[in-house]
């Protein structure tokens, strides 16, 4: 077959340096030269995880509360020198990581630094911003999760999943987690998390690493840091149990399966990674993928089928299988097809198809330099977990080395060995009494 | 116009994230920064603000079919993006008795094409990271391509084969409407989209801007390879061809690309007219009642299409409005001020046939009551009183500031240059874009304000009441 060589004579994806100040802040430059703009994504390595047992949504809410004000950018100042310089400024958590980003002319990217190592340290909450605050972030939460099934299913599937460790708790804290947490708690997360050594700085944009190491160090390499990271935490292992979760929903109108596995990830078992993505891409990851070709086109037992897999976690990766059965098809129906068409699957991997995968895996990463957010986002999103710069830019150089042997060794350990859940969303249909 | 939050493929990988919603002011701005002269030098005497930055675009003409077209040559990254439009063949103007066909041969058009079967071509199309993808939106048909510079001429000759020898076959068909019919009773799931298609009923009437994107279920089980082609002939054809390139190609190369990619399509074919929208806002509102978490409103009015002379003042107006995020007016009275929703905003929506200005929130029942009175009665603030000077400055430099990030990627680029030609902007326009902003003062800011945001407006609610 034809074989294309994607960075052929560039191996490394982004071309990043980076560097660490003083104060232990790590700084990655990501050159894009086209316009003049930038990104600056400052991540701190900490989430919802990390938040102290009953506070959930600390961390969240604390991310809200940044954009109140410091002593010297008070009140919306900080929102309003944004403005003022076109920056497309936003910010999120997740169960890992929290993130605060400006997109904006490169023109105006001091001021941003500015404010962003100012807000490290220099928070100030008031009684009433607090207050307001807690009262959005409940509002969201109604918003994301209350007005969605989906989400509702998908916060049951982590519940039962994730056991008792952190990660099977919302991102956003339960309802009465919020209207509980108290400025108290926020201010203690954030002297605990929010230091130099425990964020990444990411820069991509039109500057060159010079003048990067330069800013960098006049806005952030202030800012006084502690001595030594805080230790690695430990997550609970996982009973390897499987459970299943059915949910029927008065809002729903057609039935759903998703099945998930906790597996490897970056910080657990990390030689498993390459062989579990090439995997997930081999099965599920498009329309030309194994699953979707045999369960979709072939047996016309499900309407789509995806497969995804997460191995960006201080804990246990997941790896996800999501399918939607036909009309006429019952989801137990569904269930069994889907095992069989995974077997069969198994059963073809060749060193051709493997090599097909990996073509298809490759091909698109070229797209990732193209627009300074993205590959940001991408940065940001392995290096705040701790995956090595070197290995993020050489991604297509450890996709190629995943050999059939590991491939299949994965796969059999992935369905036999791991922590699961299988779960059905189902509309209400009828309504007994008990 | 609206927010979509779609990033492609690595997103996906922070699950749960949960953002501020955060994008950017608001009344008494005296000492909200107390070294604020000491912030602006920092961007003033700031050693990155001399880059030079062009943005050429010019005007291409094929030289066998003699296709126009506009072009930005990057060569940062070794890619090629085409973006390209048939303008007027959206879903609005689907055959009567066919609603919902020109998304369903959206979803078919990659499906097979030539001597490639619907799972060959994909094949194809992923192992050279070939991206291809074609929509409907209520007024046009659109179509997209990405793909590195060594792949280009195999992924012109695929789209051109997309484009012009369709295999439609029966098995796919079958399938994707199995998936619409699918996807229709999924709308119903979701609240948002429950009301925004009543909106669209409400709002439109018997135009044709209020049918559902993806059709009626029997309407959609009635589609056959003759009507997919038909719709085709009629529908993809040369004439309405709008198209922007961007990326690694010099204009000679760009000019084959639009003869390779575009042979063969129909010069002329038959185009359905839809009449301009004659709605009639009465302050009239509808509801509906379900039991979910958090109730949702939209209201609508009137408003200025793209090519209007009120464009720009009422664009700045309803930035200061509800365009801002959460420095806007709506924002800090409902959000930041009362913590009564998690988001509030209002846009310009500018389809052709009925441009409108939309604003729209979520509360808890307990504090929607409170929330929509606020709304209102910023609505009726603004019509009546307007902007202040203050307010304009902000919303220019911002609006002004933040002009270069539409160059953020290829693909953006394209399709800005395919809406340029669309809007007649101009070849010039990026650019002037910025002296048009510029160049608007308070009074029309005001006027636009008194003309549009004081008119009756037509809304609708989901939730419990």
């Amino acid at each position: 077959m034809l074989v294309f060589a994607p960075f052929e004579g560039r191996a490394k994806l982004f071309g990043a340096q980076s560097f660490v100040l003083d104060n232990g802040l790590e700084v990655v430059f990501i050159p894009n030269r086209r316009a003049p703009i930038v990104k600056q994504m400052l991540w701190y390595k900490s989430g919802s995880v990390d938040e102290a047992p009953g506070k959930g949504g600390s961390a969240h809410l604390l991310e809200h509360l940044m954009f109140r004000g410091t002593e010297k950018i008070s009140g919306q100042a900080f929102n309003r020198l944004m403005e003022e310089n076109g920056a497309e400024s936003n910010a999120f958590t997740s169960t890992d990581v929290t993130s605060y980003h400006q997109f904006l002319d490169v023109s105006r990217l001091e001021p941003a630094m500015f404010a962003e190592a100012d807000r490290m340290r220099n928070l100030k909450i008031s009684d009433e911003d607090f207050a307001l605050e807690r009262d959005i972030v409940f509002q969201e939460r109604k918003q994301r999760i209350d007005n969605n099934p989906t989400a509702q299913f998908s916060e049951e599937i982590r519940r039962v999943l994730w056991q008792d460790s952190p990660y099977g708790r919302p991102v956003t804290g339960t309802e009465e987690e919020i209207l509980n947490l108290s400025k108290d708690d926020i201010e203690a997360y954030y002297r605990r998390y929010y230091t130099p050594r425990q964020a990444v700085l990411i820069l991509a944009g039109n500057l060159d690493a010079a003048t990067a190491r330069r800013l960098a160090e006049k806005y952030y390499g202030k800012i006084e840091g502690e001595a030594e990271e805080l230790p690695a935490r430990n997550f609970p292992a996982l009973k390897k149990v499987r459970s299943r979760v059915e949910m029927r929903h008065p809002d729903v109108k057609t039935p759903r399966l998703l099945k998930v596995f906790a597996t490897s990830s970056y910080r657990h078992e990390a030689e498993d990674v390459y062989p579990l993505r090439v995997l997930a891409a081999y099965m599920g990851e498009g329309e030309t993928s194994k699953l979707y070709k045999k369960l979709v086109l072939r047996d016309k037992k499900a309407l789509s089928v995806n497969a995804d897999y997460n191995p960006l976690s201080k804990s246990y990766g997941t790896f996800s299988i999501g399918a939607v059965p036909a009309e006429g098809v019952d989801t137990a129906e569904l269930e069994a097809a889907l095992r069989a068409a995974w077997d069969e699957a198994l059963q073809e991997l060749s060193l051709d198809e493997i090599q097909k995968t990996k073509q298809k895996m490759l091909a698109g990463l070229v797209y990732l330099r193209d627009n300074p957010e993205d590959a940001a986002y991408v940065m940001g999103a392995m290096r705040s977990i701790g995956v090595p710069l070197d290995e993020i830019e050489e991604q297509a150089d450890r996709i190629r080395a995943v050999d059939y042997r590991s491939l299949r060794k994965i796969a059999r350990r992935l369905t036999t060995q791991s922590p699961q859940v299988s779960g059905i969303l189902s509309p209400e249909g009828e309504k007994n009494a008990l | 116009m609206r927010y979509r939050g779609k990033r492609r493929g690595w997103g996906k990988w922070i699950a749960v994230a949960v953002s501020a919603a955060v994008l950017f002011f608001a009344a008494d701005a005296r000492n909200w920064l107390r070294n604020k002269d000491e912030l602006r030098e920092l961007a003033a005497n700031s050693e990155l603000g001399k880059i030079k930055f062009e943005a050429k675009v010019t005007e291409i003409t094929s030289p066998r079919l003699r296709l126009k077209a506009y072009l930005l040559e990057d060569a940062e990254n070794p890619i090629v993006s085409v973006s390209f439009i048939f303008k007027n063949a959206g879903y609005a103007s689907d055959n009567a008795g066919e609603e919902g066909i020109a998304n369903m041969t959206a979803a078919l058009l990659t499906e097979g094409a030539g001597d490639y079967p619907g799972a060959v071509l994909k094949d194809e199309l992923e192992s050279r990271g070939i991206r291809v993808a074609f929509g409907a939106d209520k007024d046009d048909f659109t179509g997209s391509l990405l793909t590195t510079k060594e792949n280009l001429p195999q992924a012109v000759r695929l789209m051109n084969l997309m484009l012009t020898q369709p295999r439609f076959e029966h098995d796919d068909i079958a399938r994707v409407q199995k998936q619409m019919i699918n996807a229709l009773r999924r709308q119903n799931e979701n609240p948002n989209q429950v009301l925004l298609l009543e909106f669209n009923k409400e709002l439109y009437g018997s135009h044709p801007y209020a049918r559902n994107p993806l059709g009626r279920e029997k309407v959609i089980l009635a589609v056959d390879k003759a009507r997919l082609q038909k719709f085709g002939q009629d529908n993809l054809i040369t004439a309405n061809l709008i198209t922007g390139i961007a990326g690694d190609i010099g204009e000679e190369e760009a000019g084959r690309l639009l003869d390779a990619m575009f042979a063969g399509l129909p010069q002329s074919g038959s185009l359905n007219f839809v009449r301009n929208a004659d709605l009639n806002f009465d302050n009239r509102s509808c509801q509906i009642s379900r039991d979910i978490g958090q109730n949702v409103m939209l209201r609508a009015v009137g408003g200025a299409g793209r090519t209007h002379e009120d464009f720009y003042p009422l664009y700045v107006a309803n930035y200061i409005l509800g365009g801002a995020g959460l420095t806007s007016r709506l924002s800090q009275k409902i959000r930041e001020e009362k913590g009564l929703t998690y988001g509030v905003y209002s846009y310009l929506s500018l389809d052709d046939k009925a441009p409108l200005i939309v604003s729209g929130f979520s509360s808890t029942p307990d504090k929607y009551a409170e929330a929509e009175a606020l709304l209102e009665q910023e609505w009726k603030a603004f019509a009546e009183n307007g902007a202040s000077q203050e307010e304009l400055d902000k919303a220019k430099k911002y609006l002004t500031a933040s002009n270069n990030l539409r160059f953020a990627s290829i693909e953006n680029i394209s399709a800005m240059l395919a809406a340029m030609q669309k809007y007649n902007l101009g070849l010039d326009f990026l650019q002037k874009r910025n002296d048009y902003i510029s160049q608007i003062d308070l009074d029309s800011v005001n006027r636009a304000a008194k003309k549009y945001f004081a008119a009756p407006a037509v809304s609708v609610r989901i939730g419990s009441f």
